[in-house]
């Protein structure tokens, strides 16, 4: 399933973040390439939203490098985040505006012009034309997910960052999801997924990364590491129907025990 | 790597205030209910106006407006957008921070001109005050002066309390509180700051009567927006979690 070219489009060197004592992310290093998705999977509270922070510019690391297509977070934030397309985990749009003025406002602030053809092509191809003047509270839940995906990509960025985005979505959007994530890649788009499903992980991610108390422990692609770890004593001793999946692998180097 | 181009400063400020603008029209029945309170309070204090004089009564329902913009209306849509993360998917696109509150401000800018334009509208219609057009100009200009004291006030609220729900409670009670000291008691500080946005605006709209009083009344002003809006900066967090 590799589609990737090898022009690296986010790359995270020695990334350190801490929260007073607490050390969030330690010496995190890892790279996306153009076509490609990327998954970071770990436990609640492994460090993940801690380094998507640090990708998108919203918190300073203690210390690391991060460029996305060539620009450090640090010394250009602007232009990396020109580069950058963002989906985040919650609601965050102003839920008195409309789906249109959503989208006009993001277009504008990447400075993409948005002509009133435009945006009904947009709104056509996430077959949300009917929409355009409801609230963004008014939309289903994939709906509203369907928005904040092509939000994330209005201004055609190289990487694009997805927070858990299929979480409370029925199959069909999911795979509808998966589907969109997938043509991205086609086209030559970097993604960083982060999920707690790794059927998910299994089924769209080229290479993934797993992170637990701030570290990577392993990373590469679903099925390099479930060839790596399937005589594991403790992906063994986790395995339910015989077969070993990525969750296996997953529970067996993160531990049994259930994260806050 | 292509080559990557910023939006300008203005594309992305013009986006953004037509989104706070007409985030402002939806909530048009808060809107609404700040303008008619000190239009309200100018009506009934009708028989009071040859008493008090036209620039006292109008100075102080101004106030009362100015009040209602930076503790109930600034303070609380900047709590809510904070806790639903709208700032933080703003803050991963390409524009810096003052622009998002540059935006914001020009709203309450535009409201504090518009609670202002409804009291010398309903002053002059219902109460029959008029005030030379210097008397019109520089107690528009006050009312900016003061009206930065309460968003200064509101900044330094939300930048102490993340929580959106205690940010509200706070703001109604400090609002209450500053209005019940500015028409029957005496506070301290708290009445100094209200006195002196009175003065400065009741000044402003008699310039003939401008003195050494209401030239200190105005550096009083300035000095507490300043400290509030400097305190509000520095504390405030653009995430609440």
């Amino acid at each position: 399933m590799q589609h990737s070219s090898n022009t690296i489009v986010l790359q995270v060197e020695g990334l350190h973040v801490s929260y007073g004592t607490f050390q969030a992310v330690s010496n995190v290093s890892f790279d996306v390439k153009a076509g490609e998705i990327f998954g970071l999977l770990g436990p609640n509270g492994a460090g993940k939203t801690s380094t998507l922070s640090a990708i998108e510019g919203l918190l300073h690391p203690q210390s690391g490098n991060i460029t996305v297509a060539g620009y450090n977070v640090k010394e250009n934030p602007l232009h990396a985040r020109a580069n950058l397309g963002v989906q985040l985990q919650a609601t965050n749009f102003q839920p008195e505006l409309s789906v249109s003025e959503i989208l006009q406002l993001y277009a504008g602030i990447h400075g993409v012009a948005l002509t009133k053809e435009k945006l009904q092509t947009i709104l056509a191809d996430i077959k949300l034309e009917d929409a355009a003047r409801k609230r963004f509270g008014q939309l289903s839940g994939g709906q509203q997910q369907r928005v904040s995906l092509i939000i994330a990509m209005i201004h055609n960025p190289q990487l694009v960052l997805l927070d858990e985005p299929t979480t409370g979505l029925d199959p069909q959007s999911r795979r509808q999801l998966w589907e969109r994530m997938e043509a991205m890649r086609d086209n030559n788009h970097a993604l960083l997924l982060t999920t707690h499903s790794m059927e998910e992980a299994e089924a769209v991610c080229d290479r993934i990364a797993i992170i637990d108390h701030g570290k990577v422990i392993a990373i590469d692609t679903p099925q390099t590491l479930i060839d790596k770890h399937r005589n594991d004593t403790e992906v063994i001793s986790v395995s339910r129907k015989g077969k070993i999946t990525l969750e296996d692998v997953f529970i067996g180097l993160t531990g049994r025990t259930v994260r806050s | 790597m292509p080559t990557t181009t910023i939006p300008s400063n203005a594309t992305v400020l013009s986006s953004l205030l037509r989104a706070d603008f007409t985030t402002q029209w939806r909530n048009r029945k808060s809107v609404i209910l700040i303008l008619l309170i000190p239009v309200i309070i100018l009506i009934a204090w009708k028989g009071l106006i040859d008493k008090l004089g036209g620039a006292f009564v109008l100075s102080n329902c101004i106030t009362i407006g100015l009040n209602a913009i930076g503790l109930m209306g600034y303070s609380n849509a900047i709590a809510r957008d904070r806790d639903k993360g709208i700032f933080q998917r703003l803050r991963v696109a390409p524009l810096t921070a003052w622009s998002i509150m540059a935006s914001r401000l020009a709203v309450q800018l535009a409201m504090i001109l518009l609670v202002t334009s409804a009291v010398f509208i309903a002053g002059y219609y219902v109460d029959h005050i008029s005030l030379s057009p210097a008397g019109y100009a520089l107690g528009f200009a006050m009312a900016f002066v003061g009206g930065a004291v309460y968003l200064g006030l509101g900044q330094a609220i939300v930048g102490l309390i993340k929580n959106a729900e205690t940010v509200n409670a706070v703001t109604r009670l400090v609002y209450f509180v500053f209005i019940m000291v500015g028409m029957f008691a005496e506070l301290g500080a708290l009445d100094k700051l209200g006195e002196a946005v009175k003065h400065i605006l009741s000044a402003g709209m008699q310039p003939q009567t401008w003195n050494q009083h209401s030239t200190t009344a105005l550096l009083v002003t300035i000095g507490y927006a300043v400290l509030f809006s400097g305190m509000g900066i520095k504390w405030f967090k653009w995430s609440s979690k």
